[in-house]
């Protein structure tokens, strides 16, 4: 079965064809805001309307050239920004009426840690869960993906890119902090917050964004906010592997292309005697592999969606969704 | 303490330290050794290490003085971020509850309330409020360990946090109907906390369980 998947929540407009588990293509293209400026929400979605075109030609042609013919159309439904999650789901029923292929929505979240699991070879994990859009730890009980322990305010995503943008780094903010990040080693006094499984981050950034302001280097800054804000996820996610007994833990989302991140969170599993299984880079970030491969585990339990029913849900939570094919046999 | 001198027989592994089980004279005591993590760096290791193991001690010894059923402390080491406080002979809240009658698990919770009551009540918080922080012992009582997330705080949102995990906790690990649960918690809370910081205490605690991601609108 060959399910054609259309990602489109925030900076990404992608497409990809997934065909019986196997990725055959991933094309994805990014809207970039200059250094300083956070994403628009209009502006993206502007942007996703000028590609979507090529973008969607070009997953439809396997590498041989060959034009591919998908059985069903996924799209992200949400969680995203609403002008970007509508070109996506239009270009998806525009497809799936023109190819009369039902259409199945799905969940940007549940699609990061799919895609993981998929490539991966975790059964029933503890699943970190690290992006713009998202900074969770969960694990996977009666039927749901239950939320052991979340950020209370922003993501570490939203930490990287406001502090880049405050920094006037070059965009992605992730990319440049953790470069910047190489050269420093100082480790300024900034605050740890851990409460309970929760982290909060907010303060954190305030602090770095202060220090900036007072004259610390940013080297200095950059590698302070890492190893402050890491270990804070890592020792969230150390308690979270304890408490809920998992011997398995995957890590997905776009901050877990960060190599420090990694290491860390690596170690904190080894640590534990648990089997340690990250995306690869290519498919932590946003991309329509990730829907692609949701959406066809998700049509073979019954997900689908007449046109006229089919719409976006901006902030739809993670643990409101049905994800029978966890665990993974 | 001379942890050298005693013998020490590994109890349980937690995320942040090692428990040991050991013997002062007649006394069966618990030596809880904080230990550093790779993952950190050194120096940030060593100031967390530290600080969370004098903390613990002196709000521990805070809360018995409050009422609290808590281990009491026999000796600190503070060089080796080592403590050790007597055995409390039970189970874990969370091997326990889900083997439990509704009516034992509602006593358990309306004594349990009136536990965090005292404490919250005593300006301590103890920051990692889970069933796997809750010994339950062989008459029904329950007693609260691990303080090493604890703070002194007046502050009504370090209250709801504790209320939060502990809900999340009931959620999360044992799926029951956590609503008879929370209605016994909140009774007993109520009876020992009084009335005013009970209402700060729980408004804050829904208003915490609403921020994680995409709550905030609804």
């Amino acid at each position: 079965m060959m399910c054609l998947g259309i990602e489109s929540t925030a900076h990404t407009f992608g497409a990809s064809i997934v065909a019986d588990g196997r990725i055959i293509t991933n094309v994805n293209r990014t809207y970039r805001p200059p250094p300083g400026v956070g994403i628009h929400p209009r502006k993206a979605s502007e942007h996703h309307v000028t590609v979507s075109e090529v973008v969607v030609s070009e997953a439809i042609t396997s590498p041989n050239g060959r034009q591919l013919h998908p059985d069903i159309i996924a799209y992200a439904a949400g969680p995203g920004l609403g002008p970007c999650l509508r070109i996506g789901a239009t270009v998806a029923r525009a497809l799936a009426s023109f190819l009369d292929r039902p259409l199945v929505p799905v969940h940007h979240g549940v699609a990061h840690l799919d895609i993981a699991m998929s490539l991966g070879k975790a059964r029933d994990p503890l699943a970190v869960l690290i992006s713009g859009g998202h900074t969770a730890m969960l694990v996977h009980l009666s039927n749901r993906w239950r939320v052991y322990g979340e950020t209370q305010d922003i993501t570490l995503g939203n930490v990287l890119d406001m502090f880049g943008r405050e920094a006037k780094l070059p965009p992605p903010g992730g990319r440049s902090v953790e470069d910047l990040a190489k050269k420093g080693h100082r480790l300024l006094d900034l605050p740890y917050t851990v409460k309970g499984n929760d982290v909060a981050y907010s303060g954190l950034l305030t602090a770095a964004v202060n220090a900036l302001h007072k004259g610390a280097a940013v080297e200095d800054v950059c590698f302070s906010l890492q190893e402050i804000a890491f270990s804070m996820l890592s020792e969230a996610v150390e308690r979270s592997i304890v408490q809920t007994r998992r011997d398995e833990v995957v890590v997905a989302g776009g901050v877990a292309a960060n190599l420090r991140l990694r290491e860390m969170l690596e170690s904190v599993a080894k640590d534990h005697n648990a089997s340690f299984y990250q995306v690869p880079v290519e498919y932590s970030g946003d991309c329509g592999a990730q829907i692609a491969c949701s959406g066809s585990l998700a049509f073979k339990h019954g997900a689908r969606v007449s046109n006229g029913d089919s719409c976006v849900m901006p902030r739809w939570r993670m643990d409101e969704v049905d994800v029978p094919w966890v665990p993974r046999k | 303490m001379g942890a050298s001198k005693i013998v020490m027989k590994p109890f349980h592994r937690g995320a942040e330290a090692n428990l040991f089980l050991s013997t002062i004279d007649q006394w069966k005591v618990v030596v809880k050794q904080r230990i550093s993590k790779a993952y950190r760096n050194a120096s940030l290791d060593d100031k967390i290490r530290r600080e969370r193991t004098l903390s613990e001690v002196s709000i521990m010894h805070d809360a018995k003085a409050a009422g609290v059923k808590v281990p009491s402390i026999t000796g600190v080491q503070p060089e080796t971020n080592t403590f050790s406080m007597t055995f409390v002979d039970g189970t874990l809240a969370r091997d326990c509850l889900d083997g439990m009658s509704p009516r034992d698990a509602t006593k358990l919770f309306e004594k349990l309330g009136a536990m965090i009551g005292l404490l919250h009540s005593g300006g301590i918080v103890h920051g990692d409020l889970t069933t796997s922080n809750i010994v339950v012992t062989l008459n029904g009582d329950p007693f609260l360990v691990d303080f090493g997330m604890a703070r002194r705080s007046p502050d009504p949102e370090d209250r709801g946090v504790d209320l939060h995990l502990l809900q999340r906790s009931i959620v999360t690990s044992h799926l029951k109907d956590a609503s008879p649960l929370v209605k016994a918690l909140s009774t007993g809370y109520t009876k020992t906390a009084g009335r005013t910081i009970q209402e700060s205490s729980w408004a804050k605690a829904r208003e915490i369980s609403r921020r994680g991601r995409y709550f905030a609108i609804r």
